[in-house]
């Protein structure tokens, strides 16, 4: 192979695409390029990475509680302890769908080991239903992306900056960059910027949904009831930040997004808001996460992971290099992007920003 | 003993005795219980600094000093606990008889054993939101509308809104302060041009006998989007200071906020007595305000040249002049020469700190092991960044200029532009005749060449890269930026052995991400300078961690009695499928009375306890009792199941539900 050819073109900012670089190129031999800047440092989060998650289907928990000590085990030796926190995250709901739905998601979770236990309404306020998930692992992104940097160049995975990129309808990809051209057999877009900026038109599955959505920041305030919360009705997360602000992103227009995030805080709670953007997230039409070839040949995606894609990322790099067991092969197959078929349907939870509208 | 030991002669030269006050007309106030001198047109914060208040209070356990940039808000004594009434101590007049308390944070006692008394607010500084605008929080009432909204009355927004007049257009201009006129005066004047204070007047006088411009003074603006702003206004007709959020609705918005100064980053560049160039000049010439009888300056830039010029007229002694660049060229540093002032160039501050208790600073340079320089002020400039905050509030982009190294604005708004030194210009005659360009851009019309007439680089250098020292320990924080922010250089936290019983001090910021503040665009470039920022993401970066306030939505999402109820047969999508494509409804009948949970699974034996091994599921609880979802063949008569919720087991049966 010629120093310009690579097996892998991984685009993508996130710990699930940093993840799944290193390994195609570490533990599965291939010659990888990434293409994405590390950002946790300076830019509001829009994502987290969890071993739990909103899901519902207990093959999708089989995959997860399967790959999670793994990739644990990983990140902990990329980047030491401090790369991975265990917390207890709540996930809430009020509205009678979302509150059926996350007692599903309770027992689900229970069922694979997981203490989910309920709480009490006097710790959520109002009328509302939460369950509390305990010991769940969580990446701490800042951090993991300085320890990325060499555990990626001792994978020999280039990271270039390039000027143009073009996908080809067989996945393949040309990239021009200040030094020389580079291409790769297959481009992986691995999370939604990488997605929405990458993916040609032509490619671009009926699946997925844009979905505004909003993230902000407020100053110092009254700490949350757990370092995670999540919203089901509305997909929205809440992440207590490290010097006493709190985090909120999720699917919504920021005016609204940022009028419900005060109300959820509640009125009494002395809030200015220290950073706000409006961005676009991909969802899918039934909720599930989304992999393989778009168009059936063109480039590989990763979409719709919730927060716990970075959890599932070893399966998926042996799948994408046919290594896969039985179970995940069939996981990865019900879950193609160009999945149609009435008779293996995989939906998950939908929060009604992400709902079709047909 | 004098009580205004920092105000200068009446009879100081160079306009240093300050345009703004009536030395006849003396007022009198309390500001947390201590008596505070001043004269009419001071405002509280002048007033202050005047009588030797020069220090906020403490934080991180280090003073931190009181300037124009950064104050706490005050209110009236009697008011204290409505943050609606809290008012801005920098814009709030000084008037007889009033008595003004600081808000925002806790008192500090052991801090004033470090100075004379009274010097300091005593205000503990580490505490959230210490520099807190409470009003920012208050809803707008709805006040006048316009067609155009000029925001500052600079020699930008003054002719930004006289043309908007001459062009038939309803103007109002919103200033801050309680004057019109602007910065232009530290920046003095180029060739052919008339002085800036001329400039300034003349413009001032002709706005303010326009019929079509209204005039709302010491009104600053804080929220924006295409169509409305939000201001806090100060109103003293009814003799008491009284602070208003109101809400304007226009057509066009020009936003005219000039430049602000950025700072020097080293240890201690926001003691007490660390103040910019433009505040000093401000402070100066506007309330004849100076502290101390010795400064040194520490700048990149041009313009602290003539200010070293113009205190030296005053009486003050600028002893010396530390400047960043290695070779600088400019008329204002001859002429300093020509004044006698000792010029370092290629110097850099490492570190101040109090050298003295009282107020005298040692000031450390590089290259200058073991001999700090002592004096009683340090002016330090760091350049100039136009003041994107609003423009960025309203959602306007902007890029880094890595050859400026300063943020730009840049594209289109809807319906709002940027004129002045916040769109970038340079010069005084630049600014004026951007003011008159933004109205062209609003209207559609044609536009004309704005004349930016800068001085070639030989004879004028411009700005240098902002200076930054090595990272120290042990010594006072340096701060990104001179503002409300109080946000520290971030640094690598180290390793440290604790004790258990030993509680450590507060460890300093590791990432900009985690500031749990908004970024002032001075603290974004400071992010790019020190590379904790890239210069391609710093213009999302400044847009993204800007200060605003949401302007008021119409609320769209369903209240409770508007959710859709749930049909007692409804099968959600994530259950679609999971128990085969011929999977059925059915009722699900406990041995015992029960109630059981929605998501609990069925098993068809009670050693079965994997969820891949479930035959259904519990719906939910309706009028007719449990349903569920199971497999096609448990919906045979009274198929006997298993129900497991947590670790309790209940024996059931199920019945296909009657269609």
């Amino acid at each position: 192979m010629s120093d310009t050819l690579f097996d892998f073109a991984v685009f993508g900012s996130t710990p699930t695409a940093q993840l799944l670089a290193g390994l195609l190129a570490g533990e599965h031999g291939r010659k990888v390029l990434l293409v994405g800047h590390n950002r946790a440092g300076y830019r509001l989060p829009r994502g987290m990475d969890l071993s739990v998650a909103p899901i519902t289907r207990p093959e999708s928990w089989s995959i997860l509680t399967e790959t999670a000590p793994e990739v644990a085990r990983l990140v902990t030796h990329i980047a030491g302890r401090s790369a991975v926190s265990r917390i207890d995250p709540i996930f809430f709901a009020q509205e009678p769908h979302a509150c059926e739905a996350l007692s599903h998601i309770r027992h689900m979770a229970s069922g694979f080991g997981i203490a989910a236990e309920p709480l009490g309404q006097s710790i959520l306020g109002g009328n509302r239903s939460g369950i509390i998930l305990r010991d769940a692992l969580r990446l701490n992104r800042p951090h993991l992306e300085m320890e990325f940097e060499s555990w990626l160049a001792d994978r020999s995975v280039l990271r270039p900056i390039p000027s143009s990129v073009t996908i080809g309808n067989d996945g393949g990809v040309q990239l021009e960059t200040p030094d020389k051209p580079l291409s790769a057999r297959q481009a992986v877009l691995a999370d939604d910027e990488a997605i929405i900026r990458w993916l040609p038109l032509r490619q671009w599955p009926t699946l997925f949904r844009r979905v505004p959505s909003t993230s902000i920041l407020t100053t110092p305030t009254r700490a949350l009831a757990a370092s995670v919360m999540l919203e089901l009705d509305s997909g929205l997360f809440l992440t207590q930040q490290t010097e006493g602000g709190i985090a909120a992103f999720g699917p919504g227009e920021r005016a609204e997004f940022s009028e419900h995030v005060r109300a959820l805080l509640g009125q009494d709670r002395r809030l200015e808001q220290a950073g706000q953007t409006s961005y676009v997230a991909l969802a899918t039409r039934d909720g599930a996460p989304a992999f393989g070839r778009a168009a059936g040949l063109g480039a590989d995606v990763v979409a719709a992971t919730s927060c716990h894609g970075a959890f599932i990322v070893p399966a998926l790099a042996r799948w994408l290099t046919g290594e896969a067991s039985a179970g995940e092969a069939l996981w990865f197959d019900l879950h193609l992007v160009n999945r149609g078929d009435q008779s293996k349907r995989v939906d998950e939870y939908c929060w009604p920003a992400e709902r079709p509208t047909v | 003993m004098r009580s205004q030991i920092n105000r200068l002669p009446e009879t100081a030269p160079k306009g240093f005795a300050g345009s703004a006050i009536d030395r006849n007309r003396p007022v009198r106030f309390r500001l947390d219980g201590r008596i505070v001198t001043g004269f009419e047109g001071d405002t509280v914060l002048s007033a202050a600094l005047a009588s030797g208040i020069d220090t906020m209070g403490s934080h991180l356990n280090y003073p931190v000093g009181l300037t124009g940039r950064a104050y706490p808000a005050i209110s009236h004594a009697s008011l204290r606990h409505d943050p609606q009434f809290a008012l801005p101590m920098a814009r709030t007049p000084a008037q007889d008889g009033a008595d003004f308390v600081s808000l925002g944070a806790q008192r500090s006692r052991g801090i004033s054993r470090l100075f004379q008394p009274g010097r300091t607010l005593g205000l503990k500084l580490d505490a959230t939101h210490p520099l807190s605008h409470p009003w920012r929080a208050a809803t707008g009432v709805a006040g006048s509308s316009c067609q155009l909204l000029v925001i500052g009355g600079g020699v930008a927004g003054l002719s930004a809104a006289l043309a908007g007049a001459r062009a038939g257009l309803s103007v109002t201009l919103v200033e801050s302060r309680a004057f019109l006129g602007g910065n232009s005066g530290l920046f003095g004047t180029q060739e052919g041009e008339d002085t800036p204070e001329e400039s300034m007047a003349r413009l001032s006088a002709e706005v303010e006998a326009a019929d079509a411009i209204t005039v709302l003074k010491s009104t600053e603006v804080f929220a924006i989007r295409p169509g409305m702003v939000r201001a806090h206004q100060i109103d003293v007709t009814s003799g008491n200071s009284r602070g208003h959020v109101i809400d304007i609705a226009t057509t066009h918005i020009v936003i005219a906020t000039g430049s602000l100064e950025r700072l020097p980053l080293f240890p201690g560049n926001r003691l007490p007595g660390v103040t910019g160039t433009l505040d000093a000049y401000e402070m100066a010439t506007r309330y004849g305000v100076w502290p101390g009888q010795h400064a040194v300056a520490a700048t990149n830039s041009n313009f602290a040249y003539r200010l070293a010029m113009l205190a030296r007229d005053a009486g003050v002694g600028v002893d010396r002049i530390l400047d960043s660049r290695p070779e600088t060229a400019s008329r204002f540093i001859a002429f300093s020469r020509a004044y006698g002032i000792v010029q370092s160039p290629g110097t850099i501050v490492t570190a101040a700190g109090i050298a003295r208790a009282g107020g005298t600073l040692s000031v450390h340079l590089d290259g200058r092991n073991g001999t700090p320089l002592v004096t009683d002020r340090l002016l330090a400039c760091g350049g100039w960044q136009p003041d994107l905050t609003l423009w960025h509030i309203a959602g306007g982009h902007s890029a880094w200029h890595a050859e400026r190294r300063r943020l730009e604005a840049q594209g289109p708004l809807d319906s709002i532009v940027l004129a002045g030194s916040a769109a970038g210009y340079f010069t005084r005659r630049g600014c004026i005749q951007s003011g008159a360009d933004a109205i062209d851009q609003l209207l559609g019309r044609q536009r004309r060449p704005v004349d930016d007439p800068g001085v070639d680089q030989l004879h004028e250098t411009p700005d240098g890269p902002l200076a930054i020292s090595p990272l120290a320990e042990e010594a006072a924080p340096a701060y990104l930026d001179a503002g409300t922010g109080l946000l520290q250089r971030p640094a690598p936290n180290k390793r440290r052995f604790s004790l258990a019983f030993w509680r450590s001090s507060p460890r300093g910021l590791t990432l900009l991400s985690e500031a749990p503040q908004p970024l002032a665009v001075s603290e974004v470039a400071a992010g790019v300078d020190l590379s904790l920022v890239p210069a391609e993401a710093a213009g999302i970066v400044a847009q993204e961690r800007v200060a605003s306030v949401p302007l008021a939505v119409a609320p769209t999402e369903p209240r409770p009695d508007e959710w859709t109820p749930i049909s007692s047969a409804e099968v959600p999508p994530y259950l679609v499928g999971r128990y085969g494509e011929n999977a059925k409804i059915v009722q699900i009948i406990p041995d015992e009375p029960r109630v059981l949970e929605p998501g609990a699974l069925i098993f068809p034996d009670s050693d079965t306890r994997h969820p891949a091994h479930a035959i259904g599921v519990v719906l939910r609880h309706g009028a007719s009792g449990t349903i569920g979802l199971a497999v096609a063949a448990a919906g045979s008569s009274r198929f006997p199941v298993t129900v497991r919720e947590r670790e309790q087991i209940t024996r059931a049966r199920v019945e296909a539900l009657d269609p």
